[in-house]
């Protein structure tokens, strides 16, 4: 009896009653499909953002729970990790809710597809909160095969195909890198594999440092692959380019936060000693990812191609926060991903909405939309302005606290880079909205001439509207509105021990251990922290 | 050097030399079949290494998975695209051929130096000989492993799925045939049509 409850209280499995909802609501859907048949699947996509929902809602009743870790310490449900699994379940339901039409116009199975996108979501969520290297690995590929599944799901498209192929390989040889990190992470600190544990066992390792660099780039370069920072973002415009949209909007969001909330607790937590070396590091990708995703995203003449360069630019945006490296600065980036879900899938929606209505993204060819169809008009022009920080909207005020964070922690050259990019940005984004909105009726594209009557009740229709309606009323709202959300991203961060002991681990071995090298001129802002 | 880690020397030295070699005809040969058969070999040394630490699971599920399963699936997809190409000979193929090997070169020797200069620390290796590796695995399995070991299950089950939503033929009829496939066999296959909600646009347009 005694062993019973101390073994219960030791699992602690209450903390992965979210995960265990998404698995449920898989296996529901993958069910009632065999059962049901075709016809009466149609409520299958509805199961599932139900089941997200609730998900979500689950969450929240482990908020600040006393005891975070589970499952003898390969799972952490601490706030931080809360704050991404929401985000990335969110992000799945507003994905499910653009992708009914799409799938079913294509030709596609639309069960099995949500099927797989919540099999991807389940991989995020448990990536956020894995505390461990193997449920690390386990996580990122199912998150990844997922992916590959996705992103082939188009099979008569040999694009599609192809951009499959491209996204395994890659993402194959990516895994593999990240794993050989990590295998040497288990050599290095005698054989543990969970996180607090490895960060002491490098702190007794005399002699390791070549060995835990490379370890370090590694799994840098692995994680750098999943959020896709330049130069490991070869695979991102033919992927993004040929796979589904829903797909597309899914891997920009849902995929990177679960990267962003990986390279946090991987980071922070395993290599508190090594953080000089991996901000440098993320510097360099922060600075390659905003240049080149903005540079390139002007010359784009796709809508598809232009938000897959723009969300490469957006990630180099967050990446300030993680080279700040300081609370403000990981708050700083939740709050910067909870509104970019929200503008980046609104915006996605617009594309499949127009898309779905004329067959095309060519940006030219939105001219003079606004005459046919405002609401779809105004949808993508407040996501887009918020993509780009126009000031009333969300993204102005995520992006000045991603600026302010970075200005706090001394990165002032890497700030000013930033507000250079986002002018930039700027530019590709109202380059879309001028087409739209200030045509004149006799400048209007062919295919908005035969735009087709604008009807929400054909089936599927009315989630794309409500997905566009929702994302719109969040994006606009949240700028005005944004003490909630800023203060979820700060308690979030507030509340993790695993934050707090990191630095502290890090005072405490730098007090002791003078030789460790803080030279760095960044070191200082941390260590007041 | 008493006998038993002599027969280990040995069987080292057979093992590595057995793997270096295959793995050099793996990149080399210009027949694809011989990589691949030379693969297997590969796979084989590299079970034979980890029966020589004791480690006879990982032993067992090397020769099953790898050589069973992945390497007969590379000969198959190997001998069902047979097919004979010419492709343009490269210039300055030597010039790829000696970036390749110094960037290769290059990392070896990092990784060889790491390995050499660091201090593994390799204090209880003793305990994984006394109670057999099957055992600890199973502990470890549904212990501190669990949640990897139950995520592996639901990544097993989708990626059955979508094995199979990609290799199915869609049949969808109302589609004209594409030119050249109508009389063939394969398009009698027996397989439940789905009932599209539309195919294209116009059709959308009529329903609602």
């Amino acid at each position: 009896m005694e062993f019973a409850s101390n073994f219960s209280d030791q699992l602690n499995v209450g903390l992965i009653l979210p995960e265990g909802i998404v698995v449920a609501t898989l296996l529901a859907v993958l069910i009632g499909d065999l059962i049901l048949g075709r016809r009466a699947a149609r409520g299958l996509p509805y199961i599932a953002i139900a089941g997200l929902l609730l998900s979500i809602v689950s969450l929240y009743f482990y908020w600040d729970a006393e005891n975070p870790t589970a499952l003898l310490g390969s799972f952490s449900g601490d706030d931080l990790s809360i704050i991404f699994r929401g985000v990335i379940a969110l992000s799945t339901a507003v994905t499910i809710l653009m992708s009914i039409r799409y799938v079913e116009q294509t030709g596609g199975a639309l069960s099995e597809f949500i099927a797989i996108m919540l099999t991807a979501t389940l991989g995020g969520m448990f990536l956020a909160g894995a505390n461990e290297l193997v449920m690390i690995f386990v996580a990122l590929e199912t998150l990844s095969i997922s992916s590959y599944l996705m992103t082939g799901y188009m099979k008569r498209d040999s694009r599609s195909n192809e951009a499959a192929l491209k996204y395994l390989l890659i993402g194959a040889a990516s895994s593999a890198v990240f794993l050989y990190g990590s295998s040497l992470l288990y050599g290095l600190s005698g054989g543990k594999t969970i996180l607090p544990e490895i960060a002491q066992g490098l702190a007794q390792v005399e002699g390791g440092e070549l060995a835990s660099a490379i370890a370090l780039v590694f799994m840098i370069a692995g994680i750098a692959f999943k959020i896709s920072a330049v130069p490991f973002h070869q695979w991102t415009p033919d992927v993004y380019e040929g796979s589904p949209t829903p797909v597309v909007a899914f891997l920009s969001v849902g995929s990177k936060a679960a990267g962003f909330a990986l390279a946090i607790r991987l980071l922070v937590v395993a290599f508190p000693l090594e953080q000089p070396q991996w901000r440098l590091i993320f510097t360099a990708l922060a600075i390659l990812s905003m240049i080149l995703g903005n540079a390139v995203a002007l010359a784009q003449t796709s809508m598809k191609r232009l938000l897959a360069y723009s969300s490469i630019g957006q990630a180099g945006f967050v990446m300030i926060g993680m080279v700040a490296a300081t609370q403000a600065g990981y708050a700083s980036m939740i709050f910067y991903l909870l509104v970019y879900l929200f503008m980046n899938l609104g915006a996605f929606t617009g594309l499949i909405l127009f898309s779905l209505r004329t067959g095309t993204d060519q940006i030219t060819e939105y001219a003079g939309l606004y005459q046919k169809d405002p609401l779809l008009t105004l949808g993508l022009s407040i996501c887009l302005l918020s993509l780009g920080g126009i000031p009333p909207l969300a993204g102005f005020f995520g992006k000045i606290y991603l600026f302010w964070a970075g200005w706090q922690a001394g990165l002032y050259g890497l700030v000013i880079l930033g507000l250079v990019a986002s002018v930039v940005s700027i530019y590709y984004y109202i380059r879309v909205v001028k087409m739209m909105v200030v045509k004149e009726p006799q400048e209007m594209s062919d295919t908005v001439r035969n735009y087709p009557a604008v009807r929400w009740n054909l089936p599927g229709m009315r989630p794309l509207q409500v997905g566009l309606v929702f994302s719109l009323v969040v994006t606009s709202l949240a700028g005005i509105l944004s003490n909630p959300l800023f203060t979820l991203a700060n308690t979030s961060i507030e509340n993790t021990e695993a934050l707090k002991s990191a630095s502290t681990f890090l005072e405490e071995t730098t007090a002791q251990n003078k030789e460790v090298s803080l030279a760095d001129p960044m070191a200082p802002a941390i260590v007041e922290k | 050097m008493d006998l038993a880690q002599g027969v280990q020397f040995v069987s080292f030295i057979i093992l590595a030399a057995m793997m270096f070699s295959a793995a050099l005809g793996v990149v080399l040969l210009r027949n694809i079949v011989y990589s691949a058969f030379l693969l297997g070999a590969v796979f084989i040394s590299i079970s034979g290494l980890y029966l020589l630490l004791n480690a006879e699971f990982v032993a067992a599920s090397q020769i099953l998975v790898y050589v069973g399963a992945v390497n007969v699936l590379i000969l198959f997809a190997i001998m069902l695209v047979n097919k004979k190409e010419a492709f343009p000979a490269l210039g300055r193929n030597w010039l790829r051929g000696g970036a390749t090997a110094l960037v290769c070169v290059g990392l070896f020797a990092l990784l060889g130096t790491m390995a050499i200069s660091t201090p593994w620390s390799i204090a209880d290796r003793a305990g994984v000989a006394a109670e057999g590796s099957v055992i600890k695995i199973g502990k470890h399995f549904f212990s501190d492993f669990l949640l990897p070991f139950e995520l592996a299950s639901v990544l097993l089950l989708i990626t059955m799925v979508g094995a199979i939503i990609l290799a199915r033929r869609d049949l969808i009829p109302e589609e004209p045939p594409e030119s050249g496939l109508t009389e063939t066999e394969a398009y009698k296959l027996q397989e439940r049509p789905r009932e599209l909600i539309s195919v294209g646009k116009s059709e959308s347009e009529d329903q609602s």
